[in-house]
């Protein structure tokens, strides 16, 4: 077995050198399906983590296909689920895939630090989404709704927008950004209160219809609010947004060696600074799924009679779920609007609020290595896959009519796969011990 | 100052009148029993003490504090802790875990220290923790703390459901029909370990239950319902001889028959 997994991986090795590219990297895949589900020992597992890192590294350098990227995220899972891997392994392999690896293909195609950037946005967004789903247990469709906001609150007052009806000198410098990150943690959080306090009063199914239906009152306010008074500058979207200057980063980045150009600057920026935001969130995560808070809203899930009869109080309880969740979801808005320099309500439609739900279902809700997985598998499969296998038709068999161009079916795989997780594996790629509990006693 | 005083209780749901017009006290230091056939409205009235029902007539007053109409969550912050006659454990927590959500109340630890896990965080959840495993000790499940609460056989979930009760720190514990399932010798260690929070922790205990032989012996004063109405209440000795409650227990004409 191990004589096969790491003959299979030291391939991949040479092949990734010799001829990069993406029947490489799904060869790759296989090499790294190998090692995780076939038995070894922690050694062997651990060695051939090792190599398909540095192997899906070298590929993405010489390649910049992004099959690669896959690969990565793969083995950061691996490296999190799998047992017995030493933990300075896990955290070294880990560093060095998300301060590196990633860095380095994205110098050599910066599509991927655009993929990067989006799976972190998308992963930190769907680990709020967690506390409110996977925690609380409170079906939430209109999450992004509160992303808006939180884009908004930026967009706003970091363009010109703000003209229209303050006196000031607007845009602001783009150094505001991170006060606004702050001040979108309170708006969104204002914003979960006012939807929450009418909504969280229902229970299951209702709340799922009416949240849905607040979120998108958010997104139509977004698209009108262009008249009388011009607040959000309707369906053209607000541009360009200040980003903040970062001469300190390139400088930084130049005393250690590395130069930066105009168009990897940024994406670096950005690339760092949502690794640094889902750090915090996770850590905030874990913080309150051990505090009273956390315990409670678990108690609220699985018994409200038994749980009020703890003294914990219903609604405000939910609320609080509610408003942090909205608050992480806000910063991302910030960050979202800044790295685009662009929003318009299209970016907040209701697919948006489903794609974040369905990126906690598929990780398997609760569980925080498996919303972070399932924002990458959904974000790359929208971004990526689809669209480079509908190239894939369109320039092989240009004779197939534009209807049945993959990518038009995004939402369909998308609701496949969803099926598909439901029947095979309902309590998600990695479930939360909690939840499979649950499922195990339904 | 009584522990519990319950003055003309009626709840009615559509034409039914599930508790009606019930009136009674319950001392402080008390072991008060809740009995009655089936159907007779006991659960119902139990669920007009902690809240989870509003009381249509009548009024609700705990140590001497008018509490008719509180929210479930407000009686228990007022010290009144209770048990389900259908088991209602937190399943997929530990058993540490769900006795820490019974000591919900009990943990300071402000929203802001939690998010962050301040040094205070930090400090009140190991001295929560240290508590709860106290707890567990004195109930005699500390080597289980580490299971998920679902996992434990029936009596030791009784118990549990009992220590969480008790982490909320209640001056009032309502157990209803603790000894339900219970083989009698179970039931004769659920009796010592009722007494025994009784004398060492002074709570006042009222429950409901249908084994008469742990109602009589344990019970200091009862209360008997039937048809949602209370029909009787006095010690045991009164109630055993009480002829309304053997007609009610037993059908019409047995209490001829008995005395």
């Amino acid at each position: 077995m191990s004589a096969v997994a790491l003959l299979l991986t030291l391939a991949f090795l040479g092949l990734a050198y010799l001829a990069p590219g993406a029947l490489t990297n799904v060869f790759g895949l296989v090499a790294l399906g190998a090692t995780a589900f076939l038995r070894l020992p922690p050694q062997t597992r651990t060695l051939n983590l090792a190599l398909l890192t540095l192997a899906f590294t070298l590929g993405l350098v010489r390649s910049g296909n992004t099959l690669g990227l896959i690969g990565l995220v793969g083995v950061l899972v691996a490296l999190t689920t799998l047992p017995r891997i030493p933990t300075w392994i896990r955290g070294l392999l880990g560093l060095a895939i998300l301060l590196l690896s990633v860095p380095m293909a994205g110098f050599a195609n910066t599509f991927i630090f655009e993929l990067g950037i989006q799976i972190g946005i998308y992963a930190a967004m769907a680990l709020g989404l967690n506390v409110v789903v996977g925690m609380a247990g409170l079906l939430d469709l209109g999450y992004a709704a509160f992303f808006a906001v939180g884009a908004y609150t930026w967009a706003i007052f970091g363009s010109e927008q703000a003209r229209n009806f303050l006196a000031g000198n607007f845009p602001l410098p783009g150094e505001y950004m991170y006060l606004f990150m702050l001040i979108a943690v309170a708006t969104t959080a204002l914003t979960g209160l006012l939807i929450g306090l009418p909504a969280l009063r229902l229970r299951g199914d209702y709340l799922a219809i009416v949240t849905l239906g607040l979120g998108e009152v958010v997104r139509i306010l977004a698209n009108n609010l262009d008249h009388p008074i011009n607040f959000t500058n309707g369906p053209q979207g607000i541009t360009p947004i200040q980003r903040p200057p970062i001469d300190w980063f390139r400088s930084l980045m130049e005393r250690l060696g590395i130069r930066l150009d105009q168009t990897t600057d940024y994406q670096l920026f950005f690339y760092l600074l949502v690794l640094l935001m889902i750090g915090l969130v996770v850590l905030v995560n874990l913080n309150l799924a051990n505090s009273r808070f956390g315990r409670a809203w678990v108690a609220i899930r699985e018994d409200e009679i038994a749980a009020r009869s703890m003294g914990i109080p219903l609604l405000p309880t939910k609320l609080l779920a509610f408003m942090t969740g909205a608050a992480f979801s806000g910063v991302m808005g910030v960050i979202f609007a800044a790295q685009r320099t662009f929003v318009s309500p299209e970016s907040f439609t209701l697919l948006a609020s489903i794609t974040i739900l369905g990126m906690v279902i598929l990780g398997g809700m609760g569980s925080i290595p498996g919303a972070i997985l399932g924002a990458a598998a959904l974000t790359i499969l929208n971004l990526d896959i689809l669209k480079t296998f509908s190239e894939f038709v369109r320039t092989s068999l240009p004779q197939i009519p534009s209807q049945v161009d993959p990518a038009k079916y995004e939402r369909l795989v998308f609701g496949l796969i969803l099926v598909l997780m439901m029947i095979f594996r309902p309590e998600g790629l990695i479930p939360e011990k909690r939840h499979k509990a649950e499922m195990e006693e339904a | 100052m009584k522990a519990l005083e319950v003055h003309h209780a009626t709840k009615r749901f559509g034409g039914l009148v599930a508790v009606n017009d019930v009136s009674l006290t319950v001392n402080q230091g008390e072991i008060f029993s809740v009995i009655g056939p089936n159907g007779a409205g006991k659960t119902t009235f139990f669920n007009l003490l902690t809240g989870i029902y509003t009381p249509d007539e009548g009024k609700i007053l705990l140590f001497g504090k008018d509490v008719t109409g509180f929210s479930p969550d407000r009686i228990a912050k007022e010290g009144v802790g209770r048990t389900f006659q259908n088991i209602r454990l937190f399943g997929a927590m530990t058993v540490l875990e769900n006795i820490l959500v019974g000591m919900h109340v009990h943990i300071r630890v402000p929203y802001f220290h939690a998010v962050f896990r301040t040094p205070l965080a930090r400090r009140e959840e190991k001295r929560a923790e240290e508590e709860a495993k106290q707890l567990l000790e004195y109930v005699g499940l500390l080597h289980r703390k580490d299971e998920l609460a679902k996992n434990l056989p029936y009596g030791e979930q009784r118990k549990l459901e009992i220590a969480r009760a008790l982490a909320l720190k209640p001056r009032l514990l309502l157990l209803d029909e603790p000894a339900a399932g219970m083989n009698p010798k179970e039931t004769e260690e659920l009796q010592a370990f009722i007494q025994k929070l009784r004398k060492e922790l002074g709570i006042t205990i009222v429950l409901i239950e249908h084994d008469m032989r742990l109602v009589m012996r344990i019970s200091d004063r009862i209360a008997v319902l039937e048809y949602g109405s209370k029909i009787a209440e006095g010690t045991p000795e009164e109630i055993r001889r009480n002829p309304r409650v053997i007609e009610a227990y037993l059908g019409k004409g047995a209490a001829g028959g008995v005395a």
